[in-house]
């Protein structure tokens, strides 16, 4: 790894708080990892805070220089550490944190303008709540006025748990509560402040914004070739606002003509190529719906379009649109202007309904999980009420239809066309997923990166709305979990191929869990041209900074670079799973699975020691040999059996 | 190996042979269709252009070939046979296609032209010529034969021949006699002086003194004894010859206990804690008046066995956990869901299902309560009695559990199948009745030892690095309960073990006194199923045994277990809460806490038990691999167990996936080490200092450990088409459920689109 300022810091604070690099293989779920048999030092937090606090981990692990040098520990001070520009903005003490797993904790409780931070010193070991406040979806006061005279409040987290504190009345009316402090920094857009990622000064040796660049993107995947271009028509979202700059188009429609076809596509979302296969040339585009309308007006110039779509691939002649929407849902769309394309107006094309449910559904879904598996499950009837929440069913009809796509791709070698109503959540869901399928690419680190920036954050996901950063209206029917099931869905691939993917689950959890930390610039605002004019990957730092200067934290050992593995999944509730690495983490009864990865890492520092002697041995051998008997050099002591050591 | 002549039959077959009008049929060119028969193994009937399905899609890839029925199994040979898929389990004793009788769990013939359909036992006659006939298997495949070809009247005579042949009227006659009594013979000349020890077999038997010796040593139970008043079986049929009781007890007060419990079963030692505590199980006692007394001085005993005198705790599992009808029901229905219901119906309510199976819920009761007992002997230090009526049934599956948990030997390959001969085969679980091997009495049938592999399979799903074995030992484990080759899985008690192998030498001319193990070996011996090279697939990379390394602080370290490593885990937790009895009892008896709390968005603060204080520090420290293991018991923990029960399901087939993929990558890893390791071996050898060292290599394939061998530099660019969620089994032939049509891939779409819940449209806006 490249030094500079910063990491050296990371590595200094990592051996006081947190375990050596080699142990720390810690995804969430995983954050007790090193379970090989040697004693760790006991944790100087509680399973709870574990949890809670580490794996939002950039805060532990990248600490201000200026605190480098501290030497007081961690566990003896009230105060977290601070993050460069993070300061606190009040203190409050004799809190009571009603923790749902190990009863009531008093102790004090700090807010910054990043983060609430609890801690307990009557426990032994001493318990601490570290809370990016992005993380918090609502604020709610309890029973006012118990018989006590207690005041409670409870957070509603957006990352599946509910925490809940209590103080007593305060005497000085005039004063405010600690929770009306937490409140204003919680939604600081709603308040007129900045979110803190506008704050956070963090310098990193690697920077996450060049991970994405579209043009080199194309170029990787051959393109522009006789078939498709690249055009700049939309430069400056003049054709479409909530499209990148840079599309893909068929070579022989030209510009003026695209923009005839924005004119038939819902929000000027025009089909786009998304990929594009090595040999068959058959792609995968991307599009909002036609503006089709009850009287089922027609766009001779989107027809020529389609058309050209498929005349871009020789292999097939036919072509395959797949609507992610149930089709009655796609109908009811007629009375808002919207539809779907008529097989009679599209010559050679074929309508599919993917049956995958709109954003209120899932939203619901995942309200519904949250009920069943936080704080606890239910000793009896658990598959069935997994089962009563659809949330794998979600899955599975999202996976089934992304793996239709990719089979149409890869099997049919026939060209697909893939929206929803817009374009922006399900249609992002299809084609990411059936890229990660198709192309082994996306499954490294950096590929994953790239896929997200390119399919979700260029193409105009919005992230600000689904997740509401810093916005206190916690009841806006725009959020949805469409980005989670994304996540979830890569996860049962990662489950299903354990050695396809370079990244790991701490990976995916991470990305998760900074989706609402608002610590990193990444998923903030709803567009590329939005993200432009804020300024964002100017005045913010990239999770993938984060991500890329400790890559071994979010390798998958067991990864093995099969250039030619297209994934076809088993699309099977039988082998679909609830990820309880991810929804399950806070309960402290939930152990992690004993870590696979973690003792494949010690078998490769094992095979690392030994080959090293190995090769000791055998020079001094060699050495040996070359000087007793001279003639004999050049024999063929260096037949040792080649071990293979590609990791 | 054996063999190959068919042998003279030794008794009169069941039908005449087959008659030969069959080939006048068909044209040759006529490929001769030898069956491989074994020792003693006879052709009983057979008949030929039968049609195997080996897709429940299309006919494409259906084999043809002759079905054989012979006195040990369902054989078919195809005439051409198709390429062996590389790198799968193959079996030595039995064939791709063959199916051991005991292993049918029902016959089923149809006509389709008719829409007739029967299911055949033994004895029976068949009205109509079958089209088809339809194997239900014990280790759930399904196989279906085809006889569109054949001549009806053979077709017919085969099917009540396979029917008549799995239903054998005396355990006598099941296959493992004969076999093992030709082969005692045949390799008569191998052995010195006509016999040998239990050469290689290094897995203690428990069929004398020395092995219970070794046992107590091992455990450090002092305060406990070998005792022989059962010899002959003088006190009880079902217990062993040799118990281990403690040291207050003298024969003469055993023999006196004894007329007072269930099958006069005296109560059996288990296994020592470290500290001291006992685990004892014990039968109940029938005669209600004396009950408290011999109780007391029963609890007594054990209470003067512990150097603490600590007390004893009860646990009575017919009152806490299912019985053995639930059980057998619980699997008929995941058995039935997994696999004969059709693919897509069963997918739609597939969690809801497995659910009301209760299988899953059963297995967590097991576990659950397990656990329960490892927080009384490692957190209290005390104690347990294990009771049910008969001790021989829900007792063998917590006992083993109790002690996997709670002492890494037993997760040692050697460690696990010494467990089993002790707690199950030992100790009388009903193995002949519970299997039904003579399909007689189906009210006794219950799959307890399927439970109990299910219950290790989640310890081992959970700590992968624990087990020195792998899910593929414990999948091949449970279908050689279904081969009546081994002594291991077909009798109910010692004794009657005892009784049959007697009454089996004396008919095979075998010398008396002549070892029972070797004459008659029990499944252990696994050189006789699989080869070497195949054997290695029951070796977990991961494993962290003894001498195993690991990684600190990023140096390599040599993990050694010192002396009782496992009693480390106490962390003084011992001299907590010492409660009463009565606390006891009322946590054990608790079923499974199936109590469901009211749940708000904000839950009330509850105080916690000191069993859930015990296992919440358990879990918040990092695991010792070579100590305790609690399994967790949370519904959201327990999984199905997947290759056992979807292997043969071609649906549910992950081509180029599954976990697989990652035991390969580790096997090579480790294959790799091996390698290093014996080549500094080879340098550090004794070689005198000044001569050029031979170039050293690895170690000689035989010798090598893990089945996936270190990779090459040419290695493919995609996966193996071998590796599959299945590998080392294969779907392909083994799950043929009839009439469902459709490629897998439309068909678990057009499954996709059925699901259209009752969620609104309206809101379709985004």
């Amino acid at each position: 790894m490249e030094k500079s300022g910063s990491v050296d810091s990371l590595g200094s604070k990592r051996s006081s708080s947190r375990q050596p690099s080699v142990d720390s293989l810690s995804s969430t779920s995983t954050s007790r990892s090193d379970r090989s048999g040697q004693a760790k030092p006991p944790s100087a937090m509680s399973s709870d805070s574990v949890s809670t606090s580490a794996e939002f981990s950039p805060e532990l692990r990248v600490k201000p220089k200026a605190s480098a040098k501290q030497v007081i520990r961690e566990s003896d001070k009230e105060e977290p550490q601070l993050l460069p520009n993070e300061t606190v903005q009040d203190m409050a003490q004799d809190i009571t944190y009603f923790c749902p797993f190990t009863g009531a904790l008093r102790g004090t409780v700090t807010i910054t303008n990043y983060r609430l931070f609890f801690k307990c010193m009557d426990r032994e070991p001493t318990f601490v709540l570290d809370l990016p406040l992005g993380v918090v979806s609502r604020v709610e006061k309890i029973g006012s006025a118990s018989s006590r005279g207690d005041v409670s409040y409870g957070l509603v987290c957006k990352d599946m748990r509910n925490l809940r504190f209590a103080h007593k009345q305060l005497e000085d009316t005039l004063r405010k509560s600690i929770f009306e402090v937490l409140m204003k920094f919680a939604f600081p857009v709603s308040n007129g402040l900045q979110i803190f990622a506008f704050e956070y000064g963090q310098v990193f040796p690697e920077n996450g914004w060049k991970v994405y660049d579209a043009v080199s993107e194309y170029k990787r995947q051959g393109i522009p070739n006789e078939s498709w271009r690249i055009t700049k028509v939309n430069d400056h979202y003049e054709l479409c606002d909530t499209y990148p700059s840079t599309l893909a188009v068929p070579v022989n429609i030209p510009d003026e003509e695209l923009k005839r076809v924005a004119a038939f596509r819902a929000k000027g979302r025009i089909p786009v190529l998304s990929w594009i296969h090595p040999e068959s040339q058959a792609t995968v585009t991307r599009c909002s719906q036609p503006m089709v309308g009850v009287n089922g007006k027609r766009s001779k110039e989107d027809e020529k379009y389609l058309q050209a779509i498929m005349d871009a691939n020789a292999q097939s002649h036919k072509l395959f649109i797949f609507d992610a929407r149930p089709s009655v849902n796609a109908a009811a769309n007629k009375m808002k202007g919207g539809g779907y394309e008529s097989e009679d107006a599209y010559q050679n094309a074929e309508l599919v309904f993917l049956d995958i449910h709109n954003i209120h559904v899932m939203r619901e879904s995942l309200r519904k999980l949250k009920d069943v598996v936080y704080p606890n499950i239910e000793d009896s009837h658990w598959l069935s009420n997994l089962e009563s929440t659809h949330w794998l069913e979600h899955i599975k009809l999202i996976l089934a239809g992304a793996l239709r796509i990719a089979d149409k791709v890869e099997s049919g070698k026939t060209s697909v066309v893939v929206h929803c109503s817009d374009g922006w959540d399900r249609t992002a869901q299809l084609t990411s997923l059936s890229m990660l399928m198709l192309d082994s690419y996306y499954r490294t680190i950096r590929g994953f990166e790239v896929l997200l920036e390119k399919e979700w954050l260029s193409f105009g996901h919005r992230f600000q709305l689904r997740i509401g950063h810093g916005d206190k209206n916690h009841t806006d029917a725009d959020r949805s979990p469409v980005f989670i099931q994304f996540i979830d869905c890569v996860w049962q691939l990662t489950r299903q191929f354990p050695a396809a993917f370079e990244f790991n689950e701490y990976f995916l959890v991470t990305i998760l869990d900074h989706l609402y930390s608002c610590l990193f610039g990444t998923f903030l605002c709803n567009s590329e041209q939005q993200r432009l004019k804020e300024e964002i990957p100017k005045r913010t730092v990239s999770l993938w900074s984060y991500i890329n200067s400790q890559l071994e934290e979010f390798t998958n050992p067991l990864y093995v670079n099969y250039s030619n593995h297209v994934l076809f999944p088993v699309v099977s509730l039988r082998h679909l799973e609830l990820w309880v690495g991810y929804y399950i983490r806070w309960n402290p009864r939930m152990r992690p699975q004993e870590p696979v990865h973690q003792r494949h890492k010690e078998l490769l520092a094992k095979r690392a020691e030994l080959q090293k002697r190995v090769d000791e041995l055998q020079r001094e051998v060699t050495n040996r040999s070359a000087s007793s008997s001279s003639e004999r050099a050049g024999s063929p002591t260096r037949s040792i059996t080649p071990v293979q050591t590609f990791v | 190996m054996f063999s190959v002549k068919p042998m003279k039959p030794t008794f009169k077959c069941y039908l005449p042979p087959v008659q030969t009008d069959v080939k006048k049929n068909i044209e040759p060119p006529i490929k001769k269709l030898e069956p491989k028969l074994l020792p003693g193994e006879i052709v009983v009937n057979e008949v030929n252009f039968v049609r195997k399905c080996i897709s429940a899609e299309s006919n494409q890839d259906d084999l043809w070939g002759k079905l054989i029925c012979t006195n040990f199994k369902v054989s078919f040979i195809p005439q051409e046979a198709p390429p062996k898929q590389k790198s799968q389990l193959s079996h030595l004793l039995l064939g791709e296609h063959d199916i051991p009788l005991t292993c049918l769990e029902q016959v089923v013939t149809v006509n389709d032209t008719k829409g007739k359909k029967k299911v055949l036992g033994s004895n029976q006659k068949l009205k109509f010529n079958p089209t088809e006939l339809i194997l239900y298997c014990k280790d759930l495949r399904i196989i279906r034969f085809c006889f569109d070809e054949a001549g009806p009247e053979s077709a017919r005579k085969v099917c009540l021949a396979i029917a008549h042949y799995s239903h054998p009227a005396d355990l006598q006659l099941l296959f493992g006699f004969e076999y093992q009594g030709r082969r005692y013979h045949e390799s008569k000349g191998e052995r010195v002086n006509g016999s040998t020890p239990r050469g290689g077999m290094q897995t203690p038997i428990f069929d004398r003194p020395s092995d219970w010796d070794r046992e107590i040593k091992r455990t450090g139970a002092s305060e406990w004894r070998v005792c022989s008043v059962n010899e002959s079986y003088a006190v009880s049929p079902s217990l062993p010859e040799y118990i281990v009781v403690p040291v207050s007890l003298a024969d003469q007060d055993l023999k006196q206990f004894s007329t007072f419990f269930t099958d006069r079963r005296i109560p059996l030692w288990c296994w020592n804690h470290p500290n001291g505590s006992a685990l004892v199980r014990m039968a109940c006692v029938v005669d209600p008046i004396q009950q408290r007394k011999i109780e007391q001085r029963i609890f007594t005993a054990i209470t003067k066995s512990h150097p603490q005198r600590s007390e004893v705790i009860r646990s009575e599992l017919d009152k806490c956990l299912p019985n053995i009808q639930d059980i057998q029901s619980a699997f008929v229905k995941v058995r039935q869901i997994c696999v004969l219901d059709p693919f897509e119906e069963s997918e739609e309510r597939w969690l809801s299902s497995i659910d009301n199976s209760r299988w899953l819920e059963y297995v967590r009761a097991f576990l659950k309560h397990a656990a329960d007992i490892v927080y009384y002997m490692e957190g209290k230090n005390v104690s347990v009695i294990l009771q049910e009526e008969e001790d021989r049934d829900l007792n063998c599956v917590v006992s083993s559990l109790v002690q996997l948990m709670l002492d890494p030997h037993y997760r040692s390959l050697i460690g696990f199948q010494s467990l089993v001969q002790k707690e199950w085969v030992m100790a009388g679980h009903r193995f002949l009745d519970r299997c039904n091997h003579l399909k007689k009495n189906y009210k006794e049938e219950s799959p307890l030892f399927m439970l109990f592999l299910d219950c290790v399979w989640q310890m081992m799903n959970q700590y992968p690095a624990t087990f020195e074995f792998t899910e593929a030992y414990l999948t091949v484990l449970s279908d050689s309960m279904w081969i009546p080759l081994f002594s291991t899985f077909l009798f109910s008690s010692s004794k009657q073990r005892a009784q049959h192998l007697m009454d089996f030498a004396k008919n095979k001319a075998i010398p008396q006194g002549e070892d029972q193990v070797v004459y008659f070996p029990p499944v252990w011996e696994w050189s006789q199923q699989f080869s070497i090279k195949d054997q290695t697939l029951f070796n977990n990379p991961m494993y962290v045994g003894k001498g195993a390394a690991c990684v600190q602080n990023g140096e390599v370290k040599t993990f050694r277990r010192t002396k009782k490593t496992y009693s480390s885990t106490l962390r003084g937790t011992a001299t907590l809460m010492r409660n009463g009895l009565k606390e006891g009892e009322e946590t054990l008896v608790r079923r499974g806490s199936l109590m469901s709390e009211l749940k708000s968005d904000f839950s009330a603060v509850k105080d916690e038990s000191p069993s859930e204080r015990f296992f919440r520090d358990w879990f918040s420290r990092p695991a010792d691999q070579q100590g305790l293991l609690i399994p967790l018991s949370m519904p959201s923990h327990v999984a199905l167990w997947k290759l056992f029960f979807l292997r043969w399901v071609p649906e549910a087939c992950i081509t180029r996936g599954g976990s697989i993929t990652a035991y390969h990558k580790l096997s090579q890893l480790v294959d790799e080490i091996e390698i290093l390791q014996s080549q500094l071996r080879q340098y550090k050898g004794p070689s005198p200092g000044n001569t050029p060292l031979p170039s050293p290599s690895g170690p000689p394939s035989d010798q090598r450990r893990m089945y996936f061998k270190a990779s090459s530099p040419d290695d493919p660019p995609t996966p193996p088409d071998f590796l599959t969620s299945s590998f080392p089994f294969t779907p392909s032939g083994n799950l043929c459920r009839r009439s469902v049509y459709g490629t897998p891939i439309s068909k678990f779409l057009n499954g996709a689109r059925i699901w259209l819940s009752t969620e609104t449209l309206a809101n379709d806006t985004v």
